[in-house]
């Protein structure tokens, strides 16, 4: 006889939608709850970015509430015990408020730079941004310059939008899919959702890797590239494109800038500039009208090749010629790339040939009427349906700016951009190239006391007299971004911030606060190292800490609250209102423009409060003119009124849902009390679906520019040409060659740096490191990377996601490991030239020869994040960090530059090389091991049973 | 009817998304709660309807790595029910789905040994055998949305590689599919009769290319001609 | 398979009661040896049920949730396990009444019947007992008629020896019971070599291919999707050396029938007969132990295979 099935209890139940919070996805939940307890997390099936479906992170989401790890009231370092120690006694919200608002009133009242404000994984840089800059500091950033500015920077210097956020694969029409050191990704699920449509169709998928797990399990071909190499092998298929005559010639000429014609005077000022007419416009050869005309006009019919005389006697080059000249050299044949890229010839070739066959011969064309920026019709919309994607594995490079560039080269050849089948724009993208931002440079401005920044602390140099630096070419940032050093770091340099910070280097800070950074562990380079630094004293200081006062915020008992001084806790995403914001970075989707909303579904139980309400009490006690009414009163209640009333400019702000009086505006209009009240009611998103002759070709389409300049997103309805040429760049490498009428470097390491890395056109150079490091010595290339199931995730603490893995391994390749008679679980040393660590091995087949990898993150600091002292992630589990340092090996002569790419300031991680052999029998667990974290006050709430049974219903089971 | 479920292999990414809303539907579910061992101590483990394991197929560079759900197959010849001395086990007449009363299993792990799966884990807390129930305590749950009466696994898989449907129905989705993409129940040499229908790899596509090189860098250069096209 | 005490003990136990019950009444019938007095049968019966029982206890042990073990009777028609519970549920009161008729001197054909019926129910269950893991496919180290054979051998030959030690000590004529012992414990060396070669080749089984339905290429494990044992790799995931294997099966032809035959070669020459009875015994278990340990430990469930397991 069957037994009975319980049903559930309905009547007991509430459903509420929210936004996830467990990565950078964002994806719509919907949530059942039972008495203020989680039953059940799943996808909304109404969301434009999950579409119904939820990763292993967002369901284990329940577990991330219950946590024993969260932090349960405001904690002040306890006097007279030493930084690290991590002995803390609790404090009142109201003690710790003040205490920290006269600590921030007297930095602001004497120099705004000493406050260093650093962020995490948070998703409201649109708000920290907006506090650091009416603040006065230019010390702010999030951490995109550890994780991928390389991207975001490069297809923002050469497309307008770019892979990270700012774009996405069109899976709905691709044919052909190749995805560039992509393991698992910001976009989780879209990802997940489109590789199986592409795939359900037939289409083809690529990945180029060092390591075949995620997402390269399920491409058809597998290129196993050697770590480094992705620009060279781009730049490779560029050669067999340019040989086999396979480029979009109408692409080129209309939306790129391969006409325009380059200067050619080497060794004199303005050589490599773009020849421009008196109204600055660049020119083209027009081979109609045989004249030199405005390559920003519609009615043109210029020359993809040649040279020119200009009218004033220079020589002048179209960028098309300068480009085949390179790519076409025998330098870039596949038969001469093969060895270094670890890959077959034939293979490059190929693939190359593959693609152009799919973008030409397989095109996709849409009977979708559309207007383009220089006014004609167009009645059709025709795609090259070759999509690409790509990430960390670009990202993580000294070199991963240009070799990005390299791939968006690739792009515009082909003509696959933002068209059906290809990578298509995200909103608020694609913006002029560069965006038109540049960081506060002023340093009047930055050192003027009680003083706003005039406009954010990051945005996008387009030339040396961007940068930010003072009259003698010293850098104003505690970071150093935007010096001569790294001129482009357009996310900051948050894995330079304590380094520098210690060694006072350009400048001391007084107080540096971090919000959901993990700096004393997995997201710093060398971290055995800074953690010293976090407990260095100055001598000269009356042995005050090199950083004096260290402002953690954190949901969580991390490594990083350790060093704390004072440490203010958060709540968790479902216990808060939050969002995430079109200002910010997007949710939409290629069809549409979409932002959400997070409110509280979960009563909280300890004293803790949301860092956006922390920081808008901040604000308004600090008197920040945004915040403060004209009478000085405070001018927003709390956040939620912060989010529905702040208008960066009339009309627009956070939200760009259910705007004006009565809530039937979108994307821009009055605010709207009842915003929060028409989110909620509308499963907590907002998308604006963009109308078909809308949805393509954005960066030439007048339809949509019209709206995107109405409603912010661009300045003007102009077009946006693509930049295979990058201009600002050449204009920095002037500067190096001392050619540049203009703010120039006097220091030998920067000149050399910028005539170097600065080429106009995407180059491929050996990693930094790598031309420091002996490769005999250190024969490996060694990486990480994220599970899935905690890709860009807090959650390795999780007492679900913790069984599928609690302790990462060295995993090298079978061969290999059988060759130096290592097996499987061996334990072994890994040496860099900055350390070494004791790991445990497995062996796979999916991993190219040369390199070694684990997964980052899982190991822990004993005691850390809820977890038992003898916890395997402790015991067990490891950080390749160590090996890594955030300054790059010593030159003598030079002084210590940082580990990271020339241009971006991204943080190569993936430039690291090691040797690895047995450690002796008896040589177990892994190395180095750190004192272990004492439990905190408020700690003794958490049982921390041993065996758990969660279960989320109230009623007697029926 | 015989419910079950189709597993693509062919897309499945090996995320882990199907096992964690398995554990967390069920964990509250009609069988739940499901033990966590050692949640936070040396060695965590747990109770869990729904595995996924990693394999690697061929050798480097020629290895392919698949993805490999697992859950209770739901068997037609289900030995597991066959050899429970209790009767706690059981296999639905109306649907094929087999599960296990809980208040009548003695713990005693002998249907376990009969299943070549895995499907069935021991809850040492409760005592008694816990599985796959299929969501049967969504699936026929008439006050969820029509849309939602799926196990939670089909429901959150991001690649959609797993489809829930009724085998007896040759016109079903997963019917269909199975027979189009040639799918197969594992090991069937035991011949139990697994409902649960896996769907291989697919191969390579084939795309042809137009091969035409214009020769070294000078005659390419030389040749590349400007053609009149207007923006 | 993972090796669990209470499991050895009971089948080693229960077998060799089983196995001395039934004996016992061939030795009653057939007055072996001049045949045991009343309370000698008495006793040795008592000695065999108390084993049986003691073993049935012990083997409740290893249920999680002992308070349904009432219900294992229910699924009589399909599970061997059931049965087993079954047949020795029955067998109690059938042998507690050839007790009875001993004891009272019941009619000759009452205490026939209740002795024979019991012994062949004794016959029954521990047939059972080795059909619980012959019936499974899932592992082929069980899945084989000579499982059941080597039970029912193994469970009478310790009976065997058991009875030549009351035999030994009740001053019997030991021949026959040497004679009985000798032919059951060759019986069983032979019927467990045969084993012990029948599941070193691996035969035409399962292998990670047909568990995965990847057939076209070599296939290997790269992860088990969770770092620490499951319930899965606790119960399945047992390994033994090859080489402690070859020793333990060494240990068990030594212990479990070479040196109680040898020991039977020294009662038969009377030279100390009791204490070679009693070393007889007590190696004869012992071996019996450990053949149940490598019985549990040498098999190799399927599941393995998804675990990694080429085959099994």
């Amino acid at each position: 006889m069957n037994a009975k099935i319980k049903l559930e209890n309905h009547d007991a139940q509430e459903i509420k939608y929210t936004t996830c919070y467990m990565c950078a996805c964002r994806c719509g939940i919907k949530v059942t709850l039972e008495d203020n307890k989680v039953r059940f997390i799943q996808g909304n099936r109404n969301h434009p970015t999950n579409q119904g479906v939820l990763c292993a992170k967002g369901s284990a989401g329940i577990m991330k509430q219950y946590s024993t790890a969260k932090l349960t009231q405001p904690l002040m370092r306890k006097p007279g015990t030493e930084r690290g120690e991590g002995i803390y006694e609790p404090i009142s919200w109201e003690q710790a408020l003040d205490v920290l608002t006269d600590r921030l009133e007297e930095i602001r009242s004497t120099d705004p730079s000493k406050l260093g404000f650093f962020t995490g994984r948070d998703q409201m840089q649109a708000l920290t941004g907006l506090w650091a800059q009416q603040f006065g500091t230019p010390n702010w950033s999030a951490h995109g310059g550890f994780c991928s500015v390389n991207m975001a920077a490069a297809g923002l210097y050469s497309i307008g939008f770019s892979f990270w956020e700012f774009g996405a694969p069109d899976w709905d029409y691709a044919k052909y899919f190749i995805m560039w050191g992509v393991a698992e990704d910001h976009s989780s699920n879209p990802i997940k959702i489109g590789l199986e449509k592409l795939k359900r169709k037939g289409g083809k998928f690529v990945t180029v890797n060092p390591v075949r797990t995620g997402y390269s399990a399920i491409a058809d071909e597998w290129l196993p590239i050697k770590p480094g190499m992705d620009g060279l092998l781009a730049m490779s298929m560029v050669h067999v494109l340019l040989k086999h005559e396979q480029f979009d010639y109408e692409f080129l000429v209309r939306y790129t800038n391969a006409s325009w014609l380059v200067v050619q005077t080497p060794g004199q000022q303005g050589d490599g500039l773009f020849l421009r007419d008196e109204n600055d416009q660049p020119l083209i050869w027009d081979i109609d009208k045989e004249a030199f005309r405005n390559g920003m006009d519609g009615d043109i019919a210029p020359a993809l090749f040649g040279e020119y005389v200009a009218p004033d006697g220079r020589r002048v080059k179209t960028v098309m010629s300068m480009m085949t000249e390179r790519y076409l050299d025998e330098r870039y044949a596949p038969e001469n790339v093969a060895l270094e890229c670890g890959l077959p010839a034939e293979s490059i070739t190929r693939i190359a040939l593959e693609m152009a066959h799919i973008a030409f011969k397989e095109t996709v064309e849409l009977p979708i009427e559309w207007t383009d920026v220089w006014g004609r019709k167009h009645d059709k919309v025709v795609g090259r349906p070759v999509a690409m994607y790509a990430m960390r594995g670009i990202a993580a490079h000294s070199n991963g700016f240009h070799a990005c560039r390299a791939i968006h080269m690739i792009q515009m050849l082909l003509g696959a951009l933002d068209s059906p089948g290809n990578f298509r724009a995200r909103a608020p993208y694609p913006k002029p190239i560069p965006p038109h931002q540049l960081p506060e440079n002023n340093i009047d401005i930055i050192n003027a006391p009680n003083t706003p920044l005039s406009r954010p602390p990051l945005g996008f140099p387009t030339r040396p007299e961007d940068l930010v630096i003072d009259e003698f070419g010293n850098p104003l940032r505690i970071d150093k971004a935007y010096s001569w050093e790294v001129p482009i770091a357009s996310h900051g340099l948050m894995h330079m911030v304590i380094t520098n910070a210690t060694n006072h280097d350009p400048y001391a800070l007084d107080t540096l606060i971090l919000f959901m950074a993990n700096m004393a562990w997995n997201s710093t380079m060398n971290t055995a190292n800074v953690q010293d630094m976090l407990r260095a004293k100055d001598e000269e200081n009356f042995g005050e800490y090199k950083i004096p006062f260290l402002v953690v915020i954190d949901a969580f008992h991390s490594e990083m609250t350790n060093f704390a001084d004072l440490i203010l806790p958060d709540t968790t995403y479902l216990e808060r209102h939050d969002c995430i914001s079109l200002l910010d970075r997007p949710i939409s989707e290629p069809d549409s423009a979409a932002d959400a909303i997070r409110y509280p579904l979960v009563k909280i139980d300890r004293d803790v409060r949301p860092w956006q309400e922390v920081m808008v009490e901040l604000a308004s006690r600090l008197k920040f003119p945004a915040f403060t009414k004209p009478d000085g009163t405070r001018k927003f209640k709390d956040y939620p009124d912060f989010i529905v009333n702040y208008e960066r400019s009339p009309g627009v702000g956070f939200l760009a849902g259910w705007r004006g009086k009565d809530g039937t505006k979108s994307l821009k209009g009055e605010p709207n009390p009842k915003q929060w009240e028409k989110y909620i009611e509308n499963e907590s998103f907002f998308a604006h679906h963009w109308p078909d002759g809308q949805k393509y070709m954005r960066f030439a389409n007048k339809g949509y520019l019209d709206v995107a300049a109405d409603v912010g997103f661009v300045g003007k309805a102009e077009p946006i040409i693509m930049q295979f040429y990058s201009e600002p760049l050449q204009k920095f490498r002037l500067a190096g060659q001392g050619l540049y009428d203009g703010p120039q470097p006097n220091n030998q390491v920067d000149r050399e740096r910028l005539v170097k890395y600065f080429d106009p056109l995407p180059m491929w150079y050996e990693p930094l490191e790598q031309q420091r490091v002996d490769k005999e010595k250190y024969p490996f290339f060694a990486l990480t990377q994220r599970p899935m199931f905690m890709y860009h995730s807090w959650d390795s603490q999780n007492v679900w996601l913790r069984q599928i893995m609690a302790q990462n391994y060295m995993y090298m390749n079978a061969r290999k490991a059988a060759e130096m008679g290592i097996k499987d679980f061996d334990w072994i040393w890994v040496e860099s030239h900055n350390g070494k660590i004791r790991c445990q091995v497995k062996t796979m087949e999916g991993t190219q020869e040369d390199t070694v990898w684990t997964w980052n993150a899982i190991g822990k600091q004993k005691g850390a994040w809820g977890l038992k002292e003898n916890a395997s992630e402790a015991t067990k589990g490891f950080l390749l960090n160590h090996l890594i340092s955030e300054l790059l090996p010593e030159k003598a002569g030079e002084r210590r530059v940082t580990n990271s790419d020339p241009v971006t300031g991204q943080a190569a991680w993936f430039d690291l090389r090691v040797r690895i052999w047995k450690a002796d029998p008896g040589e177990t667990g892994s190395w180095p091991q750190f004192d272990a974290l004492k439990a905190l006050p408020g700690d003794e709430r958490y049982e921390r049973p041993d065996v758990l049974r969660y279960d989320a219903r109230t009623h007697e089971k029926n | 009817m015989k419910l079950g479920l189709v597993i693509d292999l062919d897309v499945c990414v090996g995320c882990h998304a199907c096992a964690i809303a398995c554990k967390e539907w069920n964990a509250s579910g009609t069988t739940g709660p499901l033990s966590d061992y050692q949640p936070y101590g040396a060695e965590p483990s747990g109770v869990w309807f729904n595995r996924i394991r990693h394999y690697e197929m061929d050798e480097y560079p020629n290895n392919k790595t698949v993805n490999f759900p697992m859950s209770c197959n739901h068997c037609e010849d289900a030995a597991c029910v066959t050899v429970c001395p209790t009767g706690a086990s059981y296999k639905r007449a109306e649907d094929g789905i087999v599960l296990v009363d809980q208040d009548k299993c003695m713990g005693c792990n002998y249907c376990s040994w009969a299943c070549p799966y895995g499907a069935r884990e021991l809850d040492r807390s409760s005592g008694t055998m816990k599985k796959c129930t299929l969501c049967v305590d969504r699936i026929y749950d008439l006050d969820l949305p029509v849309e939602e009466r799926q196990p939670s696994c089909v429901l959150t898989c991001p690649a959609h590689a797993r489809m829930f449907g009724d085998f007896d129905d040759p016109d079903s989705a997963v019917s269909r599919v199975v027979r189009e993409r040639s799918g197969y129940g594992l090991m069937p040499e035991l011949n139990y009769n697994p409902t649960n229908q896996y769907l291989p790899p697919r191969s390579t596509p084939v795309i042809p290319i137009d091969a035409k090189p214009k020769g070294g860098l000078k005659e390419s250069i030389k040749q590349f001609a400007n053609k009149l096209v207007r923006r | 398979m993972h090796p669990a005490f209470s499991v050895i003990f009971f089948t080693v136990a229960s077998g060799a009661g089983f196995g001395l019950f039934s004996l016992l009444f061939i030795a009653d019938t057939f007055k072996l040896g001049g045949g045991f007095s009343r309370e000698q049968l008495i006793i040795g019966g008592l000695i065999a049920m108390a084993l049986i029982v003691f073993g049935l206890l012990s083997s409740t042990f290893h249920l999680a949730n002992p308070k349904n073990a009432w219900r294992a009777f229910n699924r009589f028609r399909t599970s061997w396990l059931s049965r087993e519970g079954v047949f020795a549920v029955v067998f109690m009161p059938l042998a507690l009444a050839y007790l009875l008729c001993i004891w009272f001197d019941a009619p000759l054909w009452l205490r026939e019947l209740t002795g024979l019926l019991s012994a062949a129910l004794a016959w029954i269950t521990v047939f059972s007992t080795g059909m619980i893991y012959a019936c499974l496919k899932t592992i082929r180290q069980w899945n084989s008629p000579l499982v059941p054979a080597n039970y029912l051998a193994l469970g009478y030959a310790s009976g065997s020896l058991l009875l030549l030690l009351g035999a030994v000590v009740s001053g019997l004529e030991t021949l026959p019971y040497i004679a009985m012992a000798a032919l059951i414990l060759s019986i069983a060396a032979v019927l467990k070599a045969i084993y012990y070669f029948w599941i070193s080749s691996p035969g035409l089984g399962p292998t990670i291919n047909t568990a995965t339905g990847l057939t076209r290429a070599k296939v290997k494990l790269l992860d088990t999707g969770h770092t620490h044992g499951t319930f899965l790799t606790q119960e399945f995931g047992f390994q033994l050396a090859r080489q402690k294997a070859g020793l333990l099966k060494v240990v068990v032809f030594v212990l479990g029938f070479a040196l109680p035959g040898l020991m039977l070669v020294w009662v038969f020459n009377q030279q100390g007969g009791q204490g070679a009875a009693i070393v007889a015994v007590v190696t004869g278990v012992i071996g019996a132990a450990v053949e149940r340990w490598l019985f549990f430990a040498e098999a190799r469930h399927v599941v393995n295979l998804y675990h990694g397991a080429q085959r099994c």
